[in-house]
């Protein structure tokens, strides 16, 4: 694909558009646009950063665009784990950190409407100070903006009870590909009025739109939690644990979480932490979060998942009922990304998918898988009760990152295909971007690749917008 | 003891020493002292109590006191709770004093409880700030409460004497002045009082260098928008090229970036300096409830909503992994210049 | 060994909230827990326990009757038996009445070896009521704990983190300790910890039971009086300075600390 490149006045006319002091061309000011957490193996630098303050900006800089044919690539906080918001062909960075505000919170609908820059944490916070919750809940709800939850369509841990952001997003406004204004739902919580193009929108990965404002949806908090933290002396004992204990107890919990021994080891070395409790007896640990409405309840919900943990081969069940308590473990299974990519230089972050029933099985064939591979480290963690698992490759053998991402696409290839067989898909969460096209081209076969590739043109005749994700575009 | 129990008169300070020495402390208080005691227009007084003691006593005369109570003996070496504590009661019951101030260290923090349940009176914790209530006389203790949300002012009508816990470094000392002259009082006491239940073994002197925080007169402060232990480094640097110590907000201590002992905040440690500089700190209230008696906030947070602007003197919004660098080649810059200047 | 551990149960201090018109705190907001601080105390205790056969320790707070709920924390972690002083008369007391109910509580449940406190509780912030509680019961305070080296025998060795190091000192039991958190690091309760703390039945003793005078009790016993409390202006009204061209901001910023005399 060939694209123009940013000469000095098409620069001088995106200073017009965004002010001085929202374009960047300084190379080591651009560094941090060129990649995201997939790694520094996947980075390519942009011609120009801009940072927008409003979507009238963002309407006239893709009418620029398509007139000088130059690729514009939307970005969030940059906390991806697929490479989808990369500059795979240079040109503009778009990046949305300056539209930050909650615009409103609307206590008789529900809903929160806010910028796509807004991290997803001060929304939680500012609408708990309304007596309110927003449960879309990313595990980088600490740094990731909201426009980005939409547009990857973020899980993480409490989609078990509350599913993903998909579930909690009444309306969109976004910019089109060709610069056109899009409103898409609103505060309504009904809609059969056509093709769903919201819901076309979320987890397109900003490659239909760019997203200018989002409407979420609010519930009432629910009272009280506790976590359990239950340590296995035997992997598959904890693997199979988290099916039967929802199937047998029909205690359903808020989150259900995997973490291997290796990823806890790795985490609590790298916070410099203490270690876990049993962590010197424990192959894996299951970490559960209950709500109940009083302390009776929770007391009650606690001790039925928990004894049918024990009977089910548990070390011990460990409760975290305090705050103090509770912010320990989840800090221990919030850093774990952050923990493995600051250690090691190349990780692929697994993201399959599997039916709950099959997760075991998907992990225990997973290492058999990994096995006949030298120099790799496998591990696991994620988000078991959705069947969503982190199953990680480490390269452990210094290869250069064209040989590490040749290898991480084959072998990674393999699980996929694996998570086919179960009934799953090749990613949950984190997205296709540019890491996992071949492998979503392998699973989901040509057919489905060309009707999104016939989306795509409807929406983007020029192939504009943040182009060579997700698929390629021949 | 009751107001009714006699005539209560004077302000007392509580003298601190180690080894011998009389610590600064001691007369960052003799100079609240003073100033009570001439809004109260009566007397101030200062106890000491250790051993080789009696010739520096002189010293808390010339930082402000009228009169020394020494008590000296070898007994009183070391500190033992429970024998201060019985000769504080001594010279308490004795001379009944009206008000009877100590620092919040923790030798105050100790020895100011015990003697205030043996003469059953009331003790206000930490205050920040001590008046005198020019109707009726009383002490008006002010202290933080709530974790630093209110602010409570506290009277002990009926009880003698008020007594009340000040932060450390919440007043300078008066200058020196060697030429003020005042009583020294030296008591002694039956070498039975002086038996203690708690045996002196050891001191272990800390070997950093650097200032505990609440004594640090410049304190740089990192959060969790530095991201990780690494960009932490630059908080190290900053606070090194100012002589300052390092604080860090809850988060950065449960990341396991820096010990415990550098915690700014309620479940920290309060401090006061002379320019408290934080970076990536949004201003949790637990937190400003540490800090916020510092002379000067410098403030560095990328968001302009973070309530830490609100207690600031100067704040930046902007990333403090942008800022920092910067600033650190700039101090780094000036401080060649200045050694090149001087030689 | 017979231990006690002095609890209070706090607001849990993330969700304080204050109104900031009439400076009180806003309860609906408010979520209880165990002093953090004292989680060290209880399992400085209860690994005491678990060196010396034949300990047990005692949990005691004063508080509202749902402090029960801080009281089973710690039973869970590890502490044999619950008590929890609650009564009308005992509301507003200050630190000198808390201490006074305490050690009413303590001298009516025999004799103790060791009572362990946290620092401080994250809501008065005084310290005060362990010494306190020492002072009334004729005990020495081991104040600022940070290591027990020693324990057995009548005889205690710990190490107290003050000022400048760490002072090493012998003492006679019983003796209270106060704990700072560098002691240790504390478990977190089991399943079977819990279970056992549910079932636990934690005696709640009034006034009249522990034989105290009620004039000696509460607000009516506290020598002390709140007369004011007040929101304080913690605004400073400063300079806010955008930051995005880091070199022009810290020029400002440097300007500003020399016309404060401070670079």
């Amino acid at each position: 694909m060939e694209y123009k490149k940013v000469t000095p006045g098409i620069s001088e006319e995106l200073r017009k558009i965004f002010g001085d002091r929202n374009v960047l061309t300084e190379v080591e000011k651009m560094e941090p646009y060129a990649s995201d957490e997939a790694g520094k193996q996947y980075a390519h630098m942009p011609d120009v950063v801009v940072k927008a303050e409003n979507e009238e900006q963002i309407a006239r800089l893709m009418e620029l665009a398509n007139r000088e044919h130059i690729p514009v690539t939307p970005r969030g906080a940059g906390s991806g784990l697929a490479g989808a918001a990369v500059p795979l062909y240079g040109g503009i960075v778009l990046s949305v950190e300056k539209m930050n505000r909650i615009l409103e919170i609307d206590e008789d609908n529900m809903v929160a409407v806010c910028e796509p820059g807004v991290v997803t944490n001060d929304l939680c916070k500012a609408v708990a100070d309304k007596g309110l919750f927003y449960a879309g809940y990313p595990m980088s709800v600490e740094e990731s903006y909201i426009g980005s939850n939409v547009a990857t369509n973020a899980g993480g841990a409490k989609v078990i009870k509350y599913g993903s952001t998909r579930s909690h997003v009444l309306g969109l406004g976004c910019i089109s590909p060709t610069g056109e204004k899009l409103v898409l739902g609103g505060k309504r919580r009904k809609e059969t009025s056509g093709y769903s193009l919201l819901q076309l929108m979320i987890g397109s990965e900003g490659t239909l739109g760019i997203i200018t404002n989002v409407i979420v949806n609010l519930i009432p908090p629910s009272n009280k939690t506790v976590d359990l933290l239950v340590p296995f002396a035997n992997f598959d004992d904890a693997a199979k644990a988290s099916s039967s204990i929802i199937r047998t107890t029909k205690v359903y919990p808020v989150t259900m979480e995997f973490m291997d021994i290796f990823s806890v080891r790795a985490t609590t070395e790298y916070l410099n932490l203490p270690p876990l409790p049993a962590q010197d007896k424990a192959e894996a640990y299951l970490l559960f979060t209950l709500e109940g409405v009083d302390q009776d309840e929770l007391d009650e919900l606690a001790e039925k998942a928990g004894t049918a943990c024990l009977e089910m081969g548990a070390l011990d069940v460990f409760v975290a009922s305090t705050r103090t308590e509770s912010e320990k473990v989840w800090n221990i299974r919030i850093s774990m990304p952050t923990a493995l990519l600051e250690k090691w230089p190349h990780v692929l972050t697994g993201d399959v998918v599997v039916p709950r029933s099959e997760t075991a099985e998907f992990m225990a064939r997973t290492r058999e898988i990994i096995k006949k591979y030298a120099k790799v480290q496998l591990e696991f963690h994620g988000h078991i009760g959705d069947g969503n698992i982190h199953s990680s490759l480490i390269d452990t053998g210094n290869r250069t990152d064209k040989e590490w991402i040749e290898f991480a696409e084959e072998a990674y290839g393999e699980l996929c295909l694996l998570g086919s067989q179960l009934g799953g898909t090749v990613s949950g969460e984190h997205g296709i971007g540019l890491e996992k096209k071949s492998v979503l081209r392998q699973s989901l076969g040509e057919y489905p690749i060309s009707l999104m590739r016939g989306i795509k043109k409807v929406f983007d005749p020029n192939d504009i917008l943040n182009p060579g994700k997700i698929f390629d575009l021949k | 003891m009751k107001t009714s129990e006699g005539k209560f008169q004077g302000v007392w300070t509580l003298g601190e020493q180690r080894d011998g020495e009389i610590s600064s402390v001691s007369y960052e208080l003799l100079a609240w002292g003073r100033e009570l005691a001439d809004k109260r227009g009566t007397t101030l007084a200062s106890v000491i109590l250790g051993h080789n003691i009696k010739e520096k006593a002189e010293s808390l005369v010339h930082h402000g006191a009228d009169i020394v109570y020494v008590v000296d003996h070898p007994g009183l070496e070391h500190f033992a709770p429970d024998v201060h504590a019985a000769i504080l009661e001594k010279l308490v019951r004795e001379f009944m004093p009206e008000i009877f101030i100590a620092s919040a260290t923790t030798y105050g923090r100790t020895v100011m409880p015990v003697l205030a349940a043996k003469v059953e009176t009331g003790l206000t914790a930490d205050c920040t700030e001590l008046d005198i209530d020019q109707e009726t006389g009383l002490l008006i203790q002010t202290r933080p409460a709530i974790g630093g949300n209110v602010m409570a002012t506290i009277k002990t009508p009926d009880h003698r004497p008020q007594m009340s816990t000040v932060r450390p470094r919440s007043k300078k000392p008066l200058a020196k002045d060697e030429s003020r002259k005042g009583k020294i009082i030296v008591k002694e006491y039956p070498d039975e009082l002086y038996v203690s239940k708690v045996k002196f073994i050891e001191f272990i002197k800390d070997e950093t260098t650097a200032l505990p925080i609440q004594e640090a007169e410049i304190i740089v402060s990192g959060g969790k928008g530095l991201k990780d232990v690494k960009n932490f480094t630059l908080v190290h640097e900053l606070a090194d090229l100012l002589n300052g110590s390092v604080g860090a907000s809850r988060q950065a201590v449960d990341m396991g970036w820096i010990p415990y002992s550098h915690q700014v905040g309620l479940s920290g440690k309060t401090v006061s300096p002379r320019l408290y500089i934080s970076a990536g700190i949004s201003g949790a209230v637990q937190h400003i409830a540490g800090m916020s008696s510092a002379d000067v906030v410098v403030a560095i947070n990328n968001d302009p909503d973070a309530a830490i602007f609100k207690v600031c003197d100067f704040g930046i919004v902007g990333d403090a992994l942008e800022i920092l660098p910067v600033l650190i080649e700039r101090l780094r810059e000036r401080k060649t210049i200045n050694v090149k200047g001087e030689s | 060994m017979r231990i006690v551990v002095l609890v209070k149960q706090v607001p849990s201090t993330d969700k304080v909230k204050m109104d900031e018109k009439t400076g009180t705190m806003v309860r609906s907001a408010m979520e209880a827990e165990l002093n953090p601080l004292d989680l060290y105390a209880v399992e400085e205790a209860v690994r005491v326990k678990e060196k010396i056969a034949g300990t047990e320790i005692t949990v005691i707070s004063m508080g509202p009757p749902n402090a029960t709920y801080a009281i089973r924390e710690a039973i869970a972690m590890g502490c044999d038996k619950g008590v929890l002083l609650s009564d009308k008369v005992f509301s507003g007391a200050d630190t000198w009445a808390t201490a006074r109910t305490l050690s009413s509580g303590l001298e009516k449940l025999g004799q103790f070896d060791l009572i362990f406190s946290g620092e401080r509780a994250t809501d008065g912030e005084t310290g005060q009521v362990g010494p306190s509680v020492a002072a009334q019961l004729d005990m020495p305070a081991l104040t600022y704990v940070s290591k027990i080296r020693e324990i057995g025998d009548g005889r205690i060795v710990v190490e107290r983190a003050v000022e400048e190091g760490h002072e090493v000192v012998e003492s006679s039991l019983p003796a209270m300790v106060s704990v700072v958190k560098e002691i240790n690091e504390p478990r977190m309760p089991n399943l079977m910890g819990k279970i056992r703390a549910r079932k636990t039945e934690v005696t709640v003793m009034t006034a009249q039971d522990v034989g105290l005078d009620s004039s000696k009790a509460g607000l009516t016993g506290s020598p002390t009086r709140v007369v004011k409390v007040f929101y304080p202006s913690l605004s400073r009204n400063g300079t806010i300075v955008d930051g995005k061209d880091p070199e022009k901001t810290v020029e400002k910023l440097l300007q500003f600390l020399k016309d404060k005399a401070l670079v």
